[in-house]
This record gives structure tokens, C-alpha cells and sequence, in this order.
């Protein structure tokens, strides 16, 4: 009952939240509705009892994401970035209808009550050895090749970052 | 009727993270083909990110597995990397051509 009440709270938070990321029009604005969107959803995380990763969402998504974001809109000028239009306000118009329909075909889904649920079945791990460290079991053992493979993606993206973003003499206006 | 529709809304089941990870991805697609400027078209597609990781939360929570969770972690630093590279691409471009809305870029228009 609580966790639902919490859920239904953090995710109007999140729709409202990613509504401003999508029709903000200054950058600092978008940045600080995608701040909100990324907090609820990791409270989401926590009222589903997925403790760690909403830990890390907050750490690595709200901290090291959204500064990141800001150092950059920082790094472009300012001036033009406001000048100009945001919205390609066509596009928008001519796909809404179809988003719109979207959602409404997925909320009659939803409301019509199609099931997906299933039986508790790995509970009582869960409960022994709580969630981090059944996360880190899981990690370690069944998914060891992705994970390393998932650290190698990030240093050849950390080279590619640094290789993008060196300075060059040559400019091509 | 109404009572029936509050208690369905009040029993906790997979297919609310399901509309909520679709409703999201849908706002973050959109500000995807909505948007010009380039940041805030990689912020709509962290949003999109996000709503996935809440769907694999979301069927985690109802089956009791974890292996969901495990995969919102790649799918985080999978998320890092992309804004690493792509604000590192942002600000190449900007460097080198002086455009940050995608209109700008027409050099491989035909």
C-alpha cells in the first residue's frame, strides 16, 4: 500500500519532470528538470527495493551526469545558444497525434488487465543475503564476462572522449 | 465501477512500471525528434535510458529476480560512456564547424 502510494508519487513526479526536459527551452532549465526526473526515478528504485541502484543512480546519474551536462552548456557561447529557436515545433506537431494514440492504446493495455505477474521465486536469497550483495554474487559470478566487457567499453569510451575533444589549430567554418 | 478501478489501481503489479518505463520512453523519443539543440538531445536520451532500467526494476520487483537490477547497472554505465563520447563530440563540433543545432550541420547534405 505504501510503496504503491510512493510509486504513484515518484512517477507523476518523473512524467512531470521529463515533460519539462522535453519543453524547457533555456539548457540550465532542461538540466535541472532531467536533475528531478533522474531523483524520482531513483526513489523509484528504492520503493521497489532495488537499494543499490538507486545508490547508484543518485551518484553516478544526479551527480556525475548532470555536472557533466552543465560543464559543457558552459563550454558552448551562451549568447547564441539562447538566440536561437529550441523546438523544431513541425516535427512536434506532426508526431504528437501518434505518441498520443500510443498512449492511450498502452493505458487500455494496462487497464484491461493483461497479467505478466508471477509467483515469488528467489525471495528467500534475496532476504538471506540482501540486495547489494546478492547483486555483487550475481555480478561476480553469472554475468563476470559482461561486466569486464562493460569495463573495457568504458575506458575505449574514455579514450575516444579525450581523443573528440583535444584541440585543434584548424577550423572549418 | 469505480471502486473496482481504485482497488486494480491499488494491487502493485509489473504493468504500472511497464506504462511508466513506456510513458517516459515516449517524452524521451520525443524531445529526441522535438529538440534542435544537440545537449539537450543526448538529456531526452538519458531520460529514454532511464525508463528502461525502471522496467527492469519493475519485473525484478514481481518475479523476485535480480538479474533485471544487474542489467540497469550496464545500462548505467553504458550511459556514462554515451555522454562521455557524445558531449566529447558536442564540443568537437562546436570547435571545429561553430554548430550546436543539428539544422547547422548540413555538410553531407546532397
Amino acid at each position: 500500500m505504501l510503496s504503491q502510494i510512493a510509486f504513484y508519487l515518484f512517477g507523476s513526479i518523473s512524467i512531470i519532470c521529463g515533460l519539462g526536459v522535453v519543453s524547457a527551452s533555456n539548457p540550465i532549465y532542461v538540466v535541472l528538470w532531467l536533475l528531478g526526473a533522474l531523483i524520482a526515478i531513483s526513489g523509484i528504485f528504492f520503493s521497489a527495493g532495488a537499494e543499490l541502484l538507486g545508490a547508484l543512480q543518485l551518484m553516478v546519474y544526479v551527480v556525475a551526469i548532470a555536472v557533466f551536462y552543465i560543464l559543457i552548456i558552459t563550454a558552448v557561447p551562451w549568447r547564441k545558444l539562447h538566440k536561437n529557436e529550441q523546438h523544431n515545433r513541425l516535427i512536434g506537431v506532426a508526431v504528437l497525434p501518434f505518441v498520443a494514440i500510443l498512449y492511450v492504446e498502452a493505458f487500455i493495455v494496462a487497464l484491461s488487465g493483461v497479467s505478466l505477474s508471477k509467483n515469488k521465486i528467489i525471495e528467500t536469497i534475496t532476504k538471506n543475503y540482501g540486495n547489494a550483495s546478492t547483486i555483487g554474487i550475481k555480478l561476480f559470478s553469472t554475468y563476470f564476462w559482461a561486466f569486464e566487457l562493460m569495463s573495457v567499453l568504458l575506458l575505449i569510451s574514455m579514450i575516444g572522449a579525450i581523443l573528440l575533444g583535444r584541440k585543434e589549430e584548424k577550423t572549418y567554418d | 465501477m469505480i471502486e473496482s478501478l481504485v482497488a486494480k489501481f491499488l494491487v502493485q503489479n509489473v504493468e504500472q512500471y511497464f506504462v511508466l518505463a513506456f510513458v517516459l520512453l515516449g517524452i524521451g523519443l520525443f524531445g529526441m525528434m522535438v529538440r534542435k539543440n544537440l545537449i539537450t538531445i543526448l538529456m531526452s536520451l538519458e531520460l529514454a535510458l532511464n525508463s528502461v532500467n525502471i522496467a527492469f526494476v519493475g519485473i525484478d520487483k514481481m518475479n523476485s529476480l535480480i538479474d533485471g537490477q544487474i542489467f540497469a547497472l550496464f545500462t548505467i554505465a553504458l550511459a556514462a560512456a554515451e555522454a562521455a563520447v557524445g558531449l566529447g563530440i558536442i564540443i568537437s563540433l562546436f570547435r571545429l564547424r561553430k554548430a550546436e543545432n543539428v539544422n547547422e550541420i548540413i555538410d553531407l547534405k546532397g
